[in-house]
């Protein structure tokens, strides 16, 4: 029944074997001496530090959502690294293999890179980019704010949340190690069938790849059950629907379309590895197989996908928008219904990706409707951000200038969006280069929408405000370096350059490539100043810190806690009266307001099991990839055998009595008092909370001018 | 004015997408103005609105009335909803319309004017891991790697793949059509302008496919019976089991041309049925590792 793969095979260690490892590799053995040191120095610095004890109690046991949240960013910053160096090395193949007179080294004839190696490069740029650091980016910041603006003390499953985090990283885990043992797939992020069939890829990259897929949708699935429920189920008394902030309307539509879609992908794959482990011809030319039907199952699953990072992001910029326009969102309402119905329109668009299928002329302009009708929502979201800026009071900081950055790139990306939509435009430019900047344009949206929010909620979890000159510097080398590259690619697209070329015939596109090649320095820089301003930023934190409302002009729930945020989150759960609760407190002179009474608190306890679960999951991709069997059954086992012993324990969680929480708000106020040189006081009701639980009855409601008596500094 | 913009990047000549040279890409650049005029005039005057809001409501500056709790308008929320659906409305027009007069299938800017054209011609293309095969069954003649075709005259394609899918696309002439194996799709294109034009493999179908490209000559009707006969006077003949021997993964680094006559009748039929009936190709692991030793291989079997 299984299928017998060329090359050796034993029962003890299944297809490894050390010719797999690459060690004569003259680019991969220095990087991997480069990361064996690094990794020892780290582990040296810990253990010398004494620090497992804290790292294992306070972050890889954690259930905390906030803990986790930073994790996934963590994450997703250091594959987005690496995602980067993939583009890099990409840029500087084309550029250096460019017409038949190139010069070539390592056994290329052209470049530096053979078609193999270049094949697995830009898969691992794909996939990684938009599964291993996009989505961690998003689904963290979604773990951090979600539970915040809804008033709740956790995720409405911690231990989910958690397991989500780790089979995320086995991924990513997954994904690195393949450059060191075996070798990456090389048929594309999304694979083309039947290149991906044992005939053509008779290596272990794609089964690397396959697992690492089906690892990463796993653990977005979870993250997305989590999510919606916490939205549904764990909203603060008086959070009703439309008083719900809009990043987390954006969180629930983007995840209801994760929860949905992900599956499809997992089935997908499912049936590859079926093709590959057991002789199946679901995708196979031959044997009454459909290669294309793979291509429809993927992008059932590829296009919502799209939709769920880029939701996350608008949801993102219509936070940034209203604080530092000193207003609220224009049109509330449309806007939510605008995310709706990107959501469902995400469902309608799949062929697009393959109008050159050769499909009749019926099915593609079905789909080339349904592809433009997604201009339509989005429009109404790029209007309502610039009617939000109408007659507000701008603030230059740097997160605005990352949305407002985002905001122009969506521009040029809707207008190169609705040329790909139109089949008779589609056919000349599919599969160009003019595609990749397309979808760059679109995807570099969502990477200026996560920058704006690392600056924007920084001081929320940290405590302590980023440094504005190094982050604008950044902002504008980033940008520079954005338009230096994919200006002159949109153009090589119009000049019929097609993409995933290993060797570029064509010399009279040298000087495009060279700006790409100067662009990508550029973003180099940008990488540096990054890293910069986490040194300056850290360096200079007590000078930075901030109260609970970091920007002063902040609107939602979330900042209506201490910075850093406890973890706890809220010391009583505060009761919600408005839309934009803080702007509607601060109106009413109530924003600083504090509990006067505490209740005890019910907390989830840290748990082990997590983890475990994740390393197994790592344990059971890495030997399914090389067919060891035994280890399989083994790691599937353990895997169930955890899940059971879990769920048979349950956690009873804990409880922070009324005097300890009293003491730790004493102290946190004690030190917001160090920051705005004066006491937040108390709320004078006599209910439990007093004025942080407030539930207003005789104050104005927003819209109204602002009595004068209501301010208590 | 735009148009005329684009004329002058066309005549830069690079712009193989602006400069078409064909009804089918003609057709193209047609709606691509008619989109990027539209969209372009709804993207531009949002841009400036942005840019004039920036400006003027900056705070600090009091060039704008600030107004803490405007979120709502009825008239906006109207035209916001409303320009987007008319534009989308407009265009949508232009797509449907424009799919049917470029359907690969039966391209109606070619088919409706064809009878004064005369007899069209017709190839079967094949892709193989990596190179092009071009069958001219009316002529009982292939060639690998170049495709020479009559001025004035209509083109058909019927195009096929033997082991992976990938691309078939002239920048100048006429788009992308995918070519997959065990499937048959089509294509067509027609020119008035002589002249050569590049061939390329538009979808990744592995090591080799980046020297997957084929010029395309447009020739005068004359030349072209010309260029048939030195075909036929090939020594290469071609049945279907040198076409086997022909599809072995071949990198065409040297941009080899090669002709046959005497082809055999069926082979892409033939071909196609094979495939689904379980036909591979298979490449031996890693072929490609390193290729600067591969190509000396090749080199040494004397495929050429």
């Amino acid at each position: 029944m299984l299928v017998q793969v060329p090359g050796g095979w034993n029962p003890l260690l299944g297809r490894l074997a050390i010719d797999q490892i690459p060690y004569t590799n003259p680019i991969l053995a220095p990087l991997f001496v480069a990361v064996v040191i690094g990794a020892v120095i780290i582990l040296g610095l810990i253990t010398y530090y004494h620090k497992w004890g804290y790292l294992w109690k306070e972050w890889l046991t954690t259930v905390d959502h906030k803990k986790l949240g930073v994790m996934y960013i963590i994450l997703g910053l250091v594959m987005l690294f690496r995602g980067f160096i993939d583009g890099l090395m990409i840029r500087t193949q084309q550029v250096w293999a460019n017409g038949p007179q190139s010069s070539g080294v390592f056994g290329a004839v052209h470049g530096y890179l053979t078609p193999f190696h270049f094949g697995q490069v830009y898969s691992a740029h794909g996939l990684i980019m938009i599964l291993l650091a996009a989505t961690p980016l998003l689904v963290g910041f979604m773990n951090i704010i979600v539970p915040l603006q809804v008033g709740a003390r956790d995720m409405a499953y911690p231990y989910l949340n958690a397991l989500g985090l780790w089979i995320t990283a086995a991924a990513v885990a997954l994904i690195m190690i393949s450059l060191f043992v075996g070798d990456f797939a090389h048929n594309g992020w999304f694979g083309y069938a039947p290149i991906f069939e044992l005939q053509y890829s008779p290596g272990v990259g794609v089964d690397y790849w396959i697992w690492t897929l089906e690892l990463t949708a796993l653990g977005t699935t979870l993250g997305g059950i989590n999510l919606i429920a916490t939205i549904v189920k764990m909203r603060a008394p008086g959070m009703t629907w439309f008083r719900l902030p809009i990043f987390t309307w954006a969180s629930l539509s983007a995840n209801i379309i994760a929860l949905t879609s992900f599956p499809a992908l997992q089935v997908a794959l499912f049936l590859v590895a079926c093709d590959r482990y057991l002789g199946s011809h679901f995708f196979t030319a031959g044997f009454g197989g459909n290669l294309m039907l793979y291509t429809n199952l993927f992008w059932i699953w590829g296009h919502p996908e799209v939709y769920f990072v880029i939701l996350p992001a608008f949801g993102m910029m219509s936070e940034i928008f209203p604080a530092f326009s000193e207003k609220p969102l224009f049109g509330y309402i449309t806007m939510v219904a605008a995310s709706f119905a990107i959501a469902g329109v995400s469902w309608l668009v799949w062929l697009h990706h393959f109008f050159t299928m050769g499909a009749g002329p019926d099915v593609n302009s079905f789909f080339s409707v349904a592809t433009m009708l997604v201009g339509i929502p989005t429009g109404v979201k790029v209007f309502n951000w610039a009617f939000t800026m109408y007659r507000g009071r701008i603030t230059y900081t740097a997160a605005m200038l990352w949305a407002i950055g985002a905001l122009f790139l969506l521009l040029v990306g809707g207008l190169t969006g609705m040329m790909l939509a139109i089949p008779a435009i589609n056919y000349m430019v599919h599969n160009s280069v003019f595609v990749i900047a397309h979808f760059h344009s679109m995807l570099l949206v969502i990477v200026y929408a996560i920058f704006g929010s690392v600056l924007f909620w920084f001081p929320k979890v940290f405590g302590f405000k980023l440094d504005e000159f190094w982050a604008k510097t950044m902002f504008w080398l980033f940008s520079a370096g954005s338009v230096l590259v994919f200006v002159p690619m949109y153009m090589l697209g119009f000049m019929g350059q097609t993409r995933r070329l290993d060797y570029v015939f064509n010399t009279a596109w040298h000087p495009y490539l060279v700006t790409e090649e100067i662009g990508i320095a550029v973003y180099c820089l940008s990488v540096a100043a990054f890293f910069v301003l986490l040194y300056v930023s850290i360096r200079d934190r007590v000078k930075n810190r901030v109260g609970q409302d970091a920007w002063g002009t902040s609107r939602s729930l979330e900042w209506l806690t201490h910075s850093p945020v406890p973890f706890y989150n809220f010391a009583v759960t505060p009761h919600v009266n408005a839309r934009d609760e803080l702007a509607w407190r601060r109106h009413n002179g109530i924003n600083e307001a504090q509990p006067t009474q505490y209740v005890d608190i019910h907390m989830p306890n840290n748990t082990g099991v997590a983890i475990y679960i994740g390393a197994l999951t790592f344990v059971l991709g890495f030997a399914l990839t090389w067919r060891v069997w035994w280890l399989c059954l083994l790691s599937l086992v353990a895997i169930i055998v955890l899940m059971i012993v879990r769920s048979w324990r349950g956690d009873p969680g804990y409880i922070i009595t009324a005097a300890e929480l009293e003491k730790m708000e004493r102290e946190a106020m004690q030190r917001q008092q160090q920051v705005e040189g004066h006491l937040p006081h108390h709320g004078g009701q006599a209910v439990p909370g007093g004025a942080m639980a407030y539930e207003g009855q005789k104050v104005s409601p927003l819209g109204t001018p602002p009595s004068s008596g209501g301010d208590h500094h | 004015m735009l148009a005329a913009a684009w004329a002058g990047l066309a005549n830069a000549g690079i712009f193989w997408i602006f400069d078409p040279k064909g009804t089918m890409a003609d057709t193209n650049l047609h709606y691509m103005i008619i989109d990027v005029v539209i969209m372009g005039a709804i993207v531009g005057i949002t841009a400036l609105l942005v840019i004039w809001f920036m400006w003027k409501y900056s705070k600090g500056k009091n060039r704008g009335k600030y107004d803490a709790h405007w979120s709502h308008s009825n008239t906006l929320e109207v035209l916001v909803w409303g320009i987007p659906i008319i534009a989308v409305g407009f265009l949508a027009y232009f797509a449907v319309k424009g799919t049917f007069e470029i359907n690969p299938y039966n391209p109606t800017v070619i088919t409706k004017h064809m009878a004064p054209k005369g007899d069209p011609v017709h190839v079967d293309v094949i892709a193989t891991d990596w190179q092009w095969l071009f069958i001219y069954p009316q002529y009982h003649m292939a060639v690998a790697n170049e495709l020479v075709l009559p001025v004035h005259t209509p083109v058909f394609f019927r195009l096929t793949s033997t082991a992976v899918t990938s691309g078939f696309f002239i920048p100048q002439l006429v788009g992308m059509i995918d070519v997959m194996p065990g499937m048959r799709t089509k294509n067509a294109l027609e020119s008035d302008r002589i002249g050569v034009y590049q061939g390329i493999a538009s979808d990744y179908a592995g090591a080799g496919t980046s020297w997957m490209t084929f010029p395309t000559k447009m020739v005068s009707k004359e030349d072209f019976q010309n260029w048939v006969s030195k075909v036929q006077a090939s020594p290469k003949t071609m049945t279907y089991a040198s076409f086997n021997r022909f599809a072995e993964p071949y990198i065409n680094v040297n941009h080899r041309v090669v002709y046959f006559s005497n082809v055999e009748s069926g082979i892409f039929d033939h071909l196609m049925m094979e495939v689904m009936n379980g036909k591979t190709w298979p490449l031996p692991p890693a072929m490609t590792e390193n290729m600067v030793a591969y190509m000396q291989k090749q080199a040494a079997e004397h495929r050429d």
